[in-house]
C-alpha cells in the first residue's frame, strides 16, 4: 500500500460525498424531526421530547415491537439451523450436486413482494394447493390468512423459504474450505459422526455461521415487503411488523415526527445487535 | 469435495429422498406461480394436485398476453428497468474507485478498515428509518413520483456492494502489475483504468448483477416516493389487487414477471453470490 498520494482522494471523495448527502443528511434531518410535531400542510411545532414520551403509552407500537422481536428470533434461528443441516447434507459426494445447488439458489433473489403474492395463491384457503393437499391427506384445512397465528406462520414460512437457501449456500462454502486432512485423522480416532461434528466441524465452521447469523438478524429487522403483500399486517394488527407500523404512521397518517422517533428506535435496536458482533466484523475487514 | 466414506445403500437412498424433498420445497412456489399463470382463469383452482401442464390442463399464454397489453404494466416495467440501470451506473461509477482506493492506498485520519465498515453500515440501516426524511426532501425538491428520486435512493442503497466487493477483489490482484506500469511511466489513474479494472471485470459483472437485482426488488421507497408515473413493477404488482379484486391468474403472471429477471441474474452469477451477499466475509 502506498501512502500520501493525492489521487486516492480523487477516487474516494465522490462516494463519501454521496453517502453524506444521501444517508447522513437524511438521518440528521430525521433526528431533528423527532423534536417536532410535523403534519402535512401545517407548520411544524416544537414539542421537545413529547414524541419520545408517546412511545411509552402506545400499545400499538409495543404490539408491533413484540411481533417483530419474536418473529426475528424464530425466523433467524430456523433459517440458520436448517441452512446448516442442509449444508451438511450437501457436503458429501453426490451426483448432480452442482445442479441441485444452482436450483436451491433461485429463491434468494426473488422479488420479496412477488413472493408475498405467490404466497397468497399458495396459501389460499379455499382450494389453494396447500389446503387441498391437507384436505385430501388429513381431511382438514388451515385458516392461513384469516387466523392471526396461522397468518404469522405463513409469513414465517415464506421468509424461511426465501432465506434458508442463502444460509445453506454460505455455510456450505464455509464447510468446503475446511482442510480434509483433519477428517482423515479424526476418523481414525473416532467413528461417531456426531462427535466429529461437535468437536471438529462445528468449531471450525462457527465463524461463518456467526456471519450468516449477523446478516440474517440485520435483514430480518427490516421485514416489510412480504408482510405488506401477504397479510397487509392483518388480520387486525396481528402481523403488523415494526417497519409496516412505522411506514403507516409516517406515510399513511403523515405523523412525521413520531414516525422518525419510531425509526430511530428501530435503528437503535439493530445497532445493539451489530455491536454484539462488532469485534468479529472488524476482524473481517482488517 | 467432501469426505469419502463407505455408506450403506439405504443411507444413500435416504439422502437422495431428503434432497428431493428440499428441492421440491424450494421450487414449489415458483413452479406454482408459473403453472397458475399458464392456466385458463376458470381453471385456476379446479385443476387439482400438482397441476401438470399438458397432462392436467391445456396451457395458454392468454394471461401473459392480457397482462402485457395493459399500458400501466408496460410502463411500470420500463420504469423498473430505467431505475435499475441508472442506479447501478451511479453505484458502480462511485463505488469501484472507492473500492480501489481502499485496497491500494492507506488512509490515515480514518483507517481503511473503518471506512469500509462505514460504507457497509448503509446496509445495516433499516430503510424505514430514512424513508420519511427522503419523502420530505423529495417533496421539497418536487421530485416525488419521478424516476430520478428512485435512482438517487437506490444508488445509495446498493453503493456498499460496489465498494466492499470490489475492494476485496482489488486486494487480491497482484499489486506488482500496477507497480511495473508506474515504472514505465504510467499514471496512477491509468494503472487503475487500464490494468486493475480489466482484471477485476468478472467481479464487476457480478456487482452489476447484484445492484440491478436489489434495485429491481426494492419496494418500500418505490411505494413511498411514487404514485402514478414513476411506479416500478413491484409497486404496480402491489396495487393491482385493489382495483379488480383478487385475480389469482393475473397475480401469478405478474409475480413471475417480477421475479424473472433477478432469478436469471442469480443463476448467472452464482459463483459470486456467497462472496457478494456476505460482503466478502465468506469466500465462496
Amino acid at each position: 500500500m502506498s501512502k500520501g498520494k493525492r489521487i486516492k482522494y480523487f477516487f474516494i471523495v465522490p462516494s463519501i460525498g454521496w453517502v453524506l448527502a444521501f444517508t447522513i443528511f437524511p438521518l440528521l434531518y430525521s433526528a431533528s424531526l423527532t423534536l417536532f410535531r410535523v403534519r402535512l400542510g401545517k407548520p411544524a411545532r416544537f414539542v421537545g421530547l413529547a414524541n419520545f414520551a408517546r412511545i411509552l403509552s402506545d400499545y400499538k407500537m409495543w404490539n408491533s415491537l413484540r411481533i417483530t422481536l419474536v418473529y426475528v428470533a424464530v425466523t433467524v434461528a430456523l433459517q440458520v439451523l436448517l441452512g446448516l443441516l442442509i449444508a451438511l447434507l450437501f457436503h458429501q459426494e453426490m451426483r448432480g450436486k452442482s445442479i441441485f445447488r444452482a436450483l436451491l439458489i433461485l429463491p434468494i433473489f426473488c422479488t420479496p413482494v412477488a413472493v408475498g403474492y405467490l404466497g397468497l395463491t399458495v396459501f389460499y384457503e379455499e382450494g389453494g394447493p396447500i389446503n387441498s393437499i391437507l384436505m385430501s391427506l388429513l381431511g382438514t384445512k388451515i385458516p392461513w390468512l384469516s387466523n392471526p397465528f396461522w397468518a404469522w406462520v405463513a409469513i414465517l414460512l415464506l421468509d424461511i423459504w426465501q432465506w434458508t437457501p442463502f444460509c445453506f449456500l454460505v455455510i456450505l462454502a464455509g464447510l468446503q474450505s475446511l482442510p480434509e486432512e483433519i477428517y482423515d485423522a479424526a476418523y481414525i480416532d473416532s467413528s461417531s459422526e456426531w462427535e466429529i461434528f461437535r468437536k471438529i466441524t462445528f468449531p471450525m465452521v462457527q465463524p461463518v455461521v456467526i456471519i450468516v447469523l449477523l446478516l440474517r438478524l440485520i435483514e430480518s429487522f427490516k421485514i416489510f415487503d412480504v408482510v405488506y403483500s401477504l397479510t397487509g399486517g392483518g388480520p387486525g394488527t396481528s402481523t403488523e411488523v415494526y417497519s409496516l407500523f412505522t411506514y403507516r404512521t409516517g406515510l399513511k397518517f403523515f405523523d412525521f415526527g413520531y414516525a422518525s422517533v419510531l425509526g430511530y428506535l428501530l435503528l437503535a435496536m439493530v445497532m445493539v445487535v451489530v455491536n454484539i458482533f462488532f469485534r468479529r466484523v472488524r476482524e473481517v475487514y482488517e | 469435495m467432501g469426505v469419502v466414506r463407505k455408506r450403506s445403500k439405504v443411507a444413500l437412498i435416504f439422502r437422495y429422498v431428503l434432497v428431493g424433498i428440499i428441492l421440491f420445497w424450494a421450487l414449489f412456489m415458483i413452479y406454482w406461480g408459473v403453472v397458475t399463470s399458464l392456466k385458463p382463469p376458470a381453471e385456476t383452482f379446479t385443476v387439482t394436485g400438482l397441476s401438470v401442464p399438458f397432462i392436467q390442463f391445456r396451457p395458454t399464454l392468454e394471461n401473459w398476453r392480457t397482462e402485457l397489453s395493459v399500458r400501466e404494466s408496460r410502463m411500470s416495467l420500463v420504469n423498473s428497468i430505467v431505475v435499475a440501470i441508472f442506479a447501478t451506473l451511479i453505484a458502480v461509477a462511485l463505488g469501484i474507485p472507492a473500492g480501489y482506493a481502499l485496497a491500494r492506498f492507506k488512509f490515515r485520519r480514518v483507517k481503511n478498515r473503518d471506512l469500509t465498515i462505514w460504507y457497509l453500515s448503509q446496509r445495516v440501516l433499516p430503510p424505514v428509518v430514512v424513508v420519511i426524511p427522503f419523502f420530505l426532501i423529495m417533496r421539497t425538491l418536487r421530485l416525488l413520483d419521478t424516476r430520478l428520486a428512485l435512482i438517487l435512493v437506490n444508488a445509495t442503497f446498493v453503493l456498499p456492494f460496489a465498494v466492499v466487493i470490489t475492494r476485496q477483489t482489488f486486494q487480491e490482484l497482484p499489486v506488482e502489475l500496477e507497480e511495473a506500469a508506474a515504472v514505465d511511466g504510467c499514471s496512477e489513474f491509468a494503472a487503475f483504468w487500464r490494468i486493475a479494472l480489466p482484471l477485476a471485470a468478472p467481479t464487476i459483472v457480478a456487482v452489476i448483477a447484484i445492484c440491478v437485482a436489489f434495485t429491481w426488488n426494492e419496494f418500500l421507497f418505490a411505494l413511498s416516493l411514487t404514485s402514478l408515473r414513476a411506479k416500478t413493477f413491484p409497486v404496480y404488482l402491489a396495487g393491482a389487487e385493489d382495483t379488480r379484486g383478487v385475480q389469482f391468474w393475473f397475480m401469478a403472471t405478474r409475480a413471475i414477471l417480477a421475479l424473472g429477471l433477478p432469478v436469471v441474474l442469480a443463476v448467472a452469477i452464482q459463483r459470486y453470490i456467497v462472496r457478494g451477499l456476505t460482503f466478502g466475509a465468506v469466500k465462496g
